[in-house]
């Protein structure tokens, strides 16, 4: 006579229960804020979409306040931005943007189809956090061209920048083979005035040295 | 025999195999997006043209220099002793034995810096340590190694320090001639040496 037998229903309660933790458990899992949503090569890929960049002559349809559909966050620390920013942007420093109210805040835009556009002193400033919110999903946000030194620069006329190639960067800028081996014709740059070249006489040996030991 | 016990152990080996597809999803170990935002946000990555000149220079054994450009790039130029590896392949298991050996440094270089960070950040990602991104890239190698700029008479000694110094590495990288003095007004510089009048003769 088995336990079992006494209460036919026992190995089904304990069923339903063990189930039931089960899926109480998943359900109240902690998940983590941030997963990643592409694998390694789909990342890399991902590096090379030309609609993940932001051109800086876009940023004129923002300015004028035409899309309301762009959202521009100015990444450096609060002193820089109170120094100078773009105007209408938007300052989560680098160390604020894994807080959870501003992940919120991404969602938020990527929902609304919202196009969240990084920026920071250069482009290298911004590239490392727009990577990142790309690889874990957001694929709203874009890193501006150039950064905010570019922006600067150009704040006048922003449009002449869409024929300029000036922002892109990755390209070589000389011909690194040609300067590192022109070896004799290096010279500083200060130099504009002929140089004569000096002549160290060398004394001639006027006499052998006769006799010895 | 119970039916209720060959149910159980059919559940329970149902819940086991499941686990196994579980894992199969993540083949290599990666740190996690909150980590690697917060690594990501340290500037401590970056080395300037000068430490990299330098530790070239020292023939510092612990440096891997990791040259992510195309190899079209790379055979035309590179850094002394650099490695190829394209950052379209920077994932691959082959490229992958090159990070994380214990007590080497690796410092990735490209044209400017955004490709190398982008490697920086792909290798991060896998949990790397000892990885820098070289700062400015080989654009700001030639401007400030290959081809210094003289400082400003008014620049602070500091700045001239570091023109020495690159005018050194300048002559160790490229061969270039030693510029003796860069003011055009001086003149012939005549050495006179003195004559010597008498001729040894004889000896001992």
């Amino acid at each position: 006579m088995n336990v079992h037998d006494l209460n036919p229903k026992k190995t089904l309660i304990t069923l339903v229960a063990f189930t039931l933790l089960l899926v109480i458990g998943f359900f109240t899992m902690n998940k983590p804020l941030l997963s990643y949503q592409l694998n390694l090569e789909q990342s890399l890929a991902d590096l090379k979409l030309e609609e993940a960049c932001f051109q800086p002559a876009d940023l004129n349809a923002f300015l004028t306040q035409d899309s309301k559909d762009i959202i521009l966050i100015d990444i450096r620390d609060r002193f820089s931005f109170g120094q100078g920013h773009i105007p209408g942007a938007k300052n989560i420093s680098a160390y604020d943007l894994s807080q959870e109210e501003n992940i919120e805040l991404l969602n938020e835009y990527k929902m609304n189809k919202v196009t969240v556009v990084l920026y920071g002193n250069d482009q290298l400033q911004a590239n490392g956090s727009w990577m990142l919110f790309r690889q874990v999903g957001f694929d709203n946000v874009k890193v501006l061209l150039g950064g905010y030194n570019y922006y600067l620069a150009h704040a006048k006329d922003l449009m002449a920048s869409k024929d300029l190639t000036d922002y892109k960067l990755g390209s070589a800028k000389y011909d690194y083979a040609k300067l590192a081996q022109a070896k004799n014709e290096i010279s500083s740059s200060s130099t504009t005035t002929k140089k004569k070249p000096i002549k160290i006489r060398r004394k001639k040996k006027k006499a052998v040295a006769s006799g010895g030991c | 025999m119970n039916r209720n016990y060959f149910f159980l152990t059919a559940l329970m080996l149902l819940l086991a195999i499941g686990t196994m597809f579980l894992s199969k999803s993540e083949q290599q170990k990666q740190i996690e997006p909150d980590k690697l935002l917060w690594e990501i946000i340290q500037p401590t990555r970056y080395v300037s043209t000068d430490e990299v000149a330098k530790l070239i220079i020292q023939n510092d054994p612990s440096i891997e220099l990791i040259d992510v450009r195309t190899p079209k790039e790379f055979a035309e130029f590179s850094l002394p002793n650099a490695i190829n590896i394209p950052l379209d392949s920077i994932v691959t298991t082959s490229s992958l034995e090159y990070f994380g050996i214990p007590g080497m440094n690796v410092i990735f270089f490209s044209n400017d810096a955004i490709q190398a960070d982008q490697g920086w950040v792909m290798t991060k990602r896998l949990g790397f340590d000892a990885t820098y991104v070289m700062k400015g890239g080989l654009n700001r190698w030639i401007e400030t190694i290959i081809q210094p700029t003289e400082p400003k008479e008014t620049a602070p000694q500091t700045e001239f320090d570091i023109y020495q110094f690159r005018k050194g590495a300048q002559i160790y990288f490229t061969g270039a001639k030693v510029e003796t003095t860069t003011n055009a007004k001086k003149n012939k510089v005549v050495i006179k040496r003195r004559k010597k009048t008498v001729t040894a003769s004889g000896g001992c």
